[in-house]
């Protein structure tokens, strides 16, 4: 019982959120954990499966309660129910995976600040039916990941010459001379702008042709 | 009813009454677990200033077998100090030090001689200091510093300098970037070690 039109809408929701719109390097919004979790691939893993889990549910939850949330008070709310999406995912951690959990350190609680959630539920959950607010959310934090990821692939094979731990050959041999910079914070500036100049690129060009 | 001035209050309350819930049945069924993996941290970071036995490689299942083995409990001659054993000979006190850091607690093991002056090492079972930054406390290059420093006696029995500034005996290099993590663990290791210094002082005049 689809509605005409819908299958588009579900592309297009999927298209904005990984590319159009892409948080990272189209809105450039949640750049404070981009920073600090990409050193290493495991820990940037965690952190993207936490936000496509809290984005994708605060979203779809703001949505089921956006007819009976007074309109005043909707900021409120939002925070609240996101607050408790990552209570629960540091709840899970800290029970069944402590070292992560002491990876990330604050990290996580502080994926309540980050402005993607609030973005997505302000600008979407708020005015679409649940189902289509949490594929947005989700969708938009696997834009968001995908971009973290590629980010650390490269900070931590040029830095510690290992991928997810894993030693990388000729990364970790004598031969290469580690960039200890690419794991410290600086090489976090440095990866986003060449992953933010090279993306944008891409996007210009794509556009300029489809004209 | 939706117009009523008080209706915003009311729902809020409702909201918030209804997450909270959840929260705390989730928080109450995942606590045993939570303080289990609390627990096995703290009897590794003891393990790990042990000289000679690398509890970090411990597995986790090993950690409790060898604690219940090597350590005893605190004794009034040990100053609050875990006593870590072996065939009967004490081979290290373990201090345990807890305070502030810069987000959440810091919590940790120092260890210390027999001679009650020369560090074996040091270990942390709790911190959520800034990755990259504070956490480096946790990491090798900060830690193996205080193997083999030596207490001083008179003010501060451990000092932490600028990186990049001259030691002694009895100071390491602070964290690069975490200055703020550095001085309340400073000042946290150092509450812990005069207080356990004039402890056993105290218990070896009575002896």
């Amino acid at each position: 019982m689809t509605p005409p039109g819908t299958e588009s809408q579900t592309r297009k929701i999927i298209l904005t959120g990984l590319w159009r719109d892409n948080p990272i390097f189209k809105q450039v919004l949640g750049i404070c954990s981009t920073l600090a979790v990409t050193n290493l691939v495991l820990n940037t893993v965690v952190m993207c499966v936490a936000l496509v889990f809290t984005v994708a549910l605060s979203s779809a939850s703001v949505s089921l309660l956006r007819s009976v949330t007074p309109r005043n008070i909707r900021m409120m709310v939002e925070t609240l129910i996101i607050a408790f999406y990552v209570i629960i995912v540091d709840i899970l951690l800290k029970a069944y995976w402590p070292e992560m959990s002491a990876n990330l350190g604050p990290y996580v609680g502080l994926i309540i600040t980050n402005c993607i959630v609030m973005g997505r539920c302000e600008a979407f959950g708020n005015s679409n039916p649940p189902a289509r607010a949490f594929l947005d959310g989700a969708f938009s934090a696997l834009g968001y990941s995908f971009i973290l990821l590629i980010i650390a692939t490269f900070r931590e094979v040029l830095g510690m010459g290992t991928f997810a731990g894993l030693a990388v050959p000729f990364f970790s041999g004598p031969a290469w001379d580690k960039w200890i910079i690419m794991v410290m914070p600086p090489g976090a500036f440095f990866m986003l702008a060449v992953v933010i100049w090279v993306f944008r690129s891409i996007q210009i060009r794509l556009e300029a042709k489809t004209k | 009813m939706r117009e009523k001035r008080w209706f915003p209050i009311l729902y809020m309350f409702g909201v918030t009454a209804f997450f909270s819930s959840i929260i705390i049945a989730f928080a109450t069924v995942t606590r045993g677990r939570v303080e289990a993996n609390a627990e096995l941290a703290f009897e590794r970071a003891v393990l790990e200033i042990v000289p000679g036995l690398s509890g970090a490689n411990l597995s986790n299942a090993e950690v409790h077998p060898r604690f219940a083995d090597m350590v005893e409990e605190p004794t009034a001659s040990s100053g609050g100090a875990y006593l870590v054993k072996k065939d009967g000979q004490v081979v290290a006190y373990a201090l345990p030090f807890s305070g502030q850091g810069f987000w959440a607690p810091i919590g940790g093991i120092l260890g210390i001689e027999p001679d009650q002056r020369t560090v074996t090492g040091i270990a942390f079972y709790e911190q959520n200091e800034t990755p990259g930054l504070g956490a480096e406390i946790t990491k090798p290059p900060f830690r193996s510093q205080f193997k083999g420093k030596v207490l001083a006696s008179g003010g501060k029995p451990l000092g932490m300098k600028r990186p990049g500034g001259e030691l002694d005996d009895s100071s390491v290099h602070a964290v690069t970037g975490a200055t703020q993590t550095s001085t309340r663990l400073e000042g946290i290791i150092n509450a812990a070690l005069t207080e356990w210094q004039s402890k056993v002082a105290r218990e070896g005049a009575r002896s």
